[in-house]
């Protein structure tokens, strides 16, 4: 398919021959085999049949030495396939004339621009979230970058026995905050955060990272019909709505591949300030309330609180 | 709850209007309307020691719970009942006497507003317009004394500076779960101020 015209490379009659070499090789390899199975048959005397049976099995491996010689003559002469075909063996799909009905190539060709693009991007990206790694946990960064200078990036398969652990160490940390864990859909984690009697969080883990969350009044219900968590529904009160938003705001602030356990520590911390959602006034107005809603933003870093509007 | 006094010069109907007005200037969506009353019973003269005045029931109804009965007592527990709770008081009516006389009731418009939920109303007593009813709701908050101040604020933005005290029943609260029948003993103490001071008053609750 892929010879002679197209590939000037290839001698296409050397390549004949060398199949025809290659044919004269493994019948003298099996007349060997056939010999020595033989043995030393059909001969009068002992000595008849010594000489005879050497002289047999001379004959044959000189024969195949012969081919041997032959078909490492010919393999140099039929040159070697088109490799300084630009796409290597991809190449050579562009030549089958079933591409005339099916757009492997094409989109072959596709599919390799875009993970062109996807690879450049992804570098860029990477470069400038290194630069806005998290600000307000700088010191334990430099202490935990210590003890674990380099961390492997495969954080999505961490055992769910130290997800358990890092999530418990988060609930002793804050008394006013309970943390229920439960894993509904195989390993990954779902959490219900109860936050005084303030509000409740829905928070769907993958290993330790944080996908989801829902934010939703201490009075409303968490829960589908069936008894599971209920993650898609959200509030009915138009101030959680608010808090749900910036809550997954947060969760892309607080970004740190190498340490995720640092970033569910952080978002907590950032999320256990709302127990004075209620009874903080704005840090820049001064006031309860700004179309009807109270603070509902709070600063990633001071977590001090603010109206939406009155941010920054 | 609590009360907005009536202005010199003008009738209940007439500030009503204007807290209705200024709450539409707010952004607030009327949603249907509201009704509480309320129905005294005198403990009758048979179950009184002698010389002591019979203690007072009140029984309540809240169209927000329309199949709940509230039984209240001044400074007393708050009982609350199913709604054939009713039937039951025609059948005591040899200890609980119904002083028909004295029903008080306040109906009115609901408005919503963000979050709060604030119920307007007028206060009725037999025939006359006794007084003005303002119910302020914050709905996502289950503490009361959480979000007073929160409150205050949106009520001094519709009601200036008739904007009430701090009502009672939060003092005794601290950080427990606010209820319905927190509302109900606001509606009462407002009814029994309402009934005292014969003149027109208006009020407001959490
Ligand atoms: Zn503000």
């Amino acid at each position: 398919m892929a010879d002679g015209a197209l590939s000037p490379g290839v001698n296409l009659e050397a390549f004949s021959q060398a199949i025809a070499a290659i044919q004269a090789l493994r019948s003298s390899v099996t007349r060997v085999f056939d010999c020595l199975k033989d043995g030393m048959r059909n001969k009068e005397t002992l000595e008849g049949r010594e000489k005879g049976f050497v002289a047999a099995f001379q004959e044959s491996l000189h024969s195949v030495s012969r081919d041997l010689g032959e078909l490492e003559r010919l393999s140099n002469l039929v040159g070697k396939p088109s490799e300084n075909h630009p796409l290597h063996n991809s190449g050579l799909l562009s030549l089958d004339p079933v591409q005339d009905k099916t757009p492997l190539y094409s989109q072959l060709l596709q599919a390799y621009k875009w993970s062109n693009k996807l690879q450049y991007h992804a570098g860029l990206a990477s470069g400038l979230l290194n630069q806005q790694s998290l600000k307000r946990s700088a010191n334990q960064m430099g202490v935990s970058a210590k003890r674990r200078p380099k961390a492997q990036p495969t954080t999505l398969v961490l055992p769910p026995q130290y997800v358990d652990d890092v999530i418990s160490r988060i609930d002793r940390m804050f008394p006013e905050m309970s943390i229920q864990l439960s894993r509904p859909n195989g390993t990954s984690a779902m959490l219900l955060v109860t936050l005084g009697k303030v509000l409740k969080v829905i928070v769907v883990m993958r290993s330790l990272f944080i996908d989801r969350t829902i934010v939703k009044g201490y009075s409303e219900n968490v829960y589908t019909e069936d008894g599971k968590l209920d993650i898609w529904s959200k509030s009915n009160y138009q101030v959680f709505q608010k808090v749900t938003d910036h809550a997954t705001t947060a969760l892309l602030h607080y970004q740190l591949p190498q340490m995720p356990d640092v970033v569910v520590r952080s978002f907590m911390t950032w999320l256990r300030s709302y127990i004075k959602l209620f009874q903080a006034p704005c840090q820049r107005c001064g006031k309860f309330l700004q179309d009807g809603l109270p603070p509902t933003w709070r600063d990633f870093r001071t977590l001090e609180a603010f109206h939406d509007t009155c941010r920054q | 709850v609590g009360t907005v006094p009536v202005a010199e010069g003008k009738s209940v109907q007439q500030t009503v209007e204007l807290l209705a007005r200024r709450l539409e200037a707010l952004g607030a969506e009327k949603q249907g309307t509201f009704g509480v009353d309320c129905e005294t019973y005198h403990t009758a003269a048979t179950l009184g020691t002698q010389g002591q005045t019979g203690k007072l029931m009140y029984v309540m109804h809240n169209s927000e719970y329309p199949l709940s009965c509230f039984a209240l007592f001044e400074n007393g527990p708050c009982l609350v009942a199913d709604a054939n709770f009713d039937t039951l008081m025609v059948k005591l009516k040899g200890f609980f006497q119904n002083a028909k006389a004295n029903k008080i009731e306040s109906r009115g418009t609901r408005y919503q507003y963000c979050d709060f939920l604030v119920k307007l109303g007028t206060v009725t007593m037999g025939p006359s317009a006794r007084g003005i009813s303002v119910e302020v709701e914050y709905c996502p908050c289950v503490i009361a004394n959480d979000c007073w101040n929160l409150l205050m604020e949106f009520m001094q933005s519709f009601m200036g500076s008739h904007t009430p005290g701090i009502p009672s029943v939060f003092g005794s609260k601290h950080d427990s779960t606010y209820s319905p029948g927190d509302t109900m003993v606001q509606y009462m103490e407002l009814f029994n101020k309402i009934r005292k001071q014969q003149q027109v008053p208006v009020a407001g609750i959490r």
